[in-house]
């Protein structure tokens, strides 16, 4: 078999290089606790307060909006039921959209179980929030909105500037979850109206199991855990000092290289995505309708189901992901594809390619040769197409 | 190099197929089939909990092959789960294991199979597969050829049954001296594994509604009419059952027959389960259909006995079948198997089975 291809770095990536040897003194002699007085605590201590500092300048925040935390959802959920729990006195209901991400949604799950009310707007066919719909959510009752930056399946970009100021007017917090944004659209916290953003660290070379929530100064955020004081409360727990690091490392390079590595992404992807609807003129690139983020392909063909092209591709070394994997690794239908709309069968028949640092043209011209083999064959015994 | 994808569940039996198809020198693929949701699951059950899949995936790890997790929950719950109840409902006793054999596993996989190419399709059945014909396990206390009347034809010359040639203490060997510790001694699956705390009736009320007919109030009749007591639902109730039923008749009674039309469950004694014939629908054929006047095995159950019976009629949907000598407890809805020797020729649904006696009146 030819060397594998990994086209699913929106499902994780590998550790970057400079990520790992930033973070290896802290696996080695550099182990202390952040709060301990002495040489070793303040060693840690120093280390976590300038990757606090760097990740802060990476996003245009201040050192003291930026709260640690075990990644993306842990983030979400802060942020969702942090903010919520801060004001539902007042404002009970949070607004959102139906692409968001489980993380998100299962948060507005308890909300809503805790006694809260949850609003969901209109996403168009093209996978973009509808204005007018968003604007209509905005009573005065509203404590939060969220909406995603960037869609994790099928890429698409919202106007977070424009939906962030309409919530402001009105006197609602704005959420964005910005795992799949980092490092694809440019992020400035300091013009970008939001008051709350999730990210991730594995899904731009750092390690699983970090990420940060950026909480803007004066935000409410009631904490879910209960300890000590770490990170000013929002956060107890003694802080993972080597990931932090190694997040504010890998946010750094994502943020410098953002500009190349995106336009570099998005001519491989274009290219993939021509030839792939050359060879099969009847595919439906989902969200290609709108701003779509650089680094995401989603792509139904008709007369094919994605549980048998994910098996045949990575039979052939290549992978890549649908929908959303279940606890037993099994495929649900995408909620994201049934809230914009997609039909049943072309909603069980989507693969997701995305590319990222390992993606070269190489990839894309065997993919390009393959896929389109796979589909023949998967539609020859599906009896669609006469053989 | 041939490839064989294998039926996972995460029990002894599947992980020692693949073990010892990986042996012989096939390109396997193991995939593990996701038949129910995993959200309600009861735990510590030996099939289809979410350890299953877990233990499945692990195994193919060991064994250095890939593994997959099939998601065919909507298609079983269609053809296997909705059947059974309606079977119930219908005053008869189904036997999901056939159908999810016919259906889930070698027609739903076996297209999965066609996906990847896959040459092979394999379980962990113990019955065997030689020349594109099928046979009985070697171990009569495990074999399952019972249930597999229901292939292709075009699929049985595809399977493989590495297992049916041991006996199961054999394969739990084979699984230890394999270093599959993770599975050698799990406990065997004995429940269906949709009704995993043996409770049929919660199945068919949530299929069908509390309100199904099947599971209201009715009277136990004598096969003379007479209303001996009242029972809660006949769906709970099987030929050949004797738990449950009213006493004070001098000797035990079984249930005879279910009524849907009257909801009613008929009991009698012992002799009145007795049947020489069986009219079959639903027939599937694995060797040429045989014709009126042949002498075959039949087999009513899978723990029954195959005994000598004559087929006196079949066309392309019905079989008549008469026992030499009469047989108990034949039950509609169960499968009626025909044997040349230890070889599976074909079978069928269990549609009528009249009583070999007049009923006695008690």
């Amino acid at each position: 078999m030819p060397d594998p291809i990994y086209l699913d770095h929106s499902a994780t990536t590998p550790i970057r290089s400079e990520v790992l040897e930033a973070m290896l003194p802290f696996f080695g002699p550099r182990f202390g606790n952040p709060s301990s007085t002495h040489r070793w605590g303040r060693e840690a201590r120093v280390a976590l307060d300038e990757a606090r500092e760097r990740l802060a300048r990476a996003l245009g925040a201040s050192a003291d909006e930026i709260c640690f935390t075990s990644g993306g959802t842990e983030s979400d959920n802060l942020a969702l039921l942090g903010a919520w729990r801060a004001l539902r006195k007042s404002r009970p209901a949070v607004v959102s959209t139906p692409i968001e991400h489980k993380a998100v949604l299962a948060a507005i799950h308890e909300i809503e179980a805790e006694g809260g009310t949850a609003r969901f707007v209109d996403v168009g066919t093209d996978g973009r929030v509808n204005p007018a719909s968003f604007t209509a959510a905005l009573s005065d009752d509203v404590a939060l909105c969220s909406v995603m930056w960037v869609n994790n399946e099928i890429g698409t970009v919202q106007d977070i500037a424009a939906l962030a100021g309409t919530a402001k007017s009105r006197g609602a917090l704005f959420h964005t979850d910005g795992v799949q944004a980092l490092g694809k659209v440019a992020i400035d916290l300091k013009s970008a109206p939001v008051d709350y953003l999730s990210i991730s660290g594995h899904k731009v070379g750092a390690p699983k199991g970090i990420g940060a929530l950026f909480v803007r100064r004066g935000a409410p955020i009631t904490p879910l855990l209960y300890g000590g004081s770490q990170d000013r409360g929002r956060r107890p727990g003694t802080e993972n000092v080597a990931m932090s690091v190694g997040l504010a490392r890998a946010v750094e390079l994502a943020v410098t290289e953002r500009e190349t590595e995106s336009a570099r992404l998005e001519r491989l992807r274009d290219a993939l995505e021509a030839a792939l609807l050359a060879k099969i003129p009847d595919a439906v690139v989902h969200g290609s309708g709108a701003p779509r983020a650089p680094h995401i392909l989603n792509i139904s063909v008709p007369g094919t189901d994605s549980e048998s092209m994910l098996m045949a591709l990575d039979l052939q070394g290549v992978a890549c992901s649908a929908g959303s994997a279940c606890q037993s690794g099994s495929i649900d239908p995408s909620h994201v594809l049934t809230a914009i709309r997609v039909p049943h069968e072309l909603a069980t028949a989507s693969v997701r390619f995305s590319l990222g640092s390992l993606s070269t043209d190489a990839h894309v011209t065997r993919v390009a040769e393959l896929f389109p083999a796979l589909i023949a064959k998967a539609r020859r015994l599906s009896g669609l197409v006469a053989d | 190099m041939s490839r064989v994808l294998v039926a996972m569940s995460g029990g002894v039996d599947s992980s020692v197929a693949a073990a010892l198809l990986v042996e012989q020198g096939y390109d396997v693929v193991g995939a593990t089939m996701k038949l129910t949701c995993h959200g309600d699951e009861l735990p510590d059950r030996p099939c289809c909990s979410l350890d299953s899949v877990n233990d499945a995936r692990r195994v193919c790890d060991q064994l250095g092959i890939p593994h997959y997790v099939l998601n065919l929950e909507k298609a079983f719950g269609r053809d296997v789960m909705d059947d059974f109840a309606r079977e119930y409902s219908r005053g008869r006793t189904p036997i999901p294991c056939v159908r999810c054999n016919t259906f889930t596993k070698f027609r739903d996989l076996v297209a999965k199979a066609d996906a990847i190419d896959a040459t092979f399709v394999a379980t962990g059945h113990y019955a065997r597969v030689l020349d594109g014909r099928l046979y009985r396990g070697l171990d009569p206390a495990k074999d399952q050829s019972y249930f597999l009347w229901g292939l292709r034809r075009d699929v049985l010359s595809r399977l493989l049954l590495p297992v049916g040639a041991l006996s199961k203490a054999e394969t739990r060997q084979r699984a230890a001296q394999l270093g599959l510790d993770l599975v050698a001694n799990k406990a065997e699956s004995q429940d269906i594994c949709f009704v995993p705390d043996g409770d049929h009736v919660r199945v068919i009320a949530q299929r069908l509604g509390p309100d199904d007919p099947s599971l209201q109030p009715g009277p136990f009749v004598l096969a003379n009419g007479r209303v001996v007591g009242h029972h809660d639902g006949f769906a709970r109730f099987t030929v050949g059952q004797r738990r449950g039923l009213p006493g004070g008749f001098g000797e035990a009674m079984f249930v005879v027959a279910i009524e849907p039309e009257r909801g009613a469950v008929v009991i009698g004694p012992r002799q009145a389960l007795l049947g020489k014939t069986v009219f079959a629908s639903e027939l599937n054929w694995l060797e040429a259909p045989p014709a009126p006047g042949d002498g075959v095995l039949g087999q009513v159950r899978h723990r029954a006995v195959a005994t000598s019976a004559t087929v006196i009629s079949v066309s392309a949907d019905r079989l008549e079948l008469a026992f030499t000598d009469a047989v108990s407890a034949i039950s509609p809805g169960q499968s009626i198997v025909l044997y040349g020797g230890s070889q599976v020729l074909g079978g069928g649904t269990i549609d009528r089975a009249p009583r070999a006696l007049p009923v006695a009146a008690a």
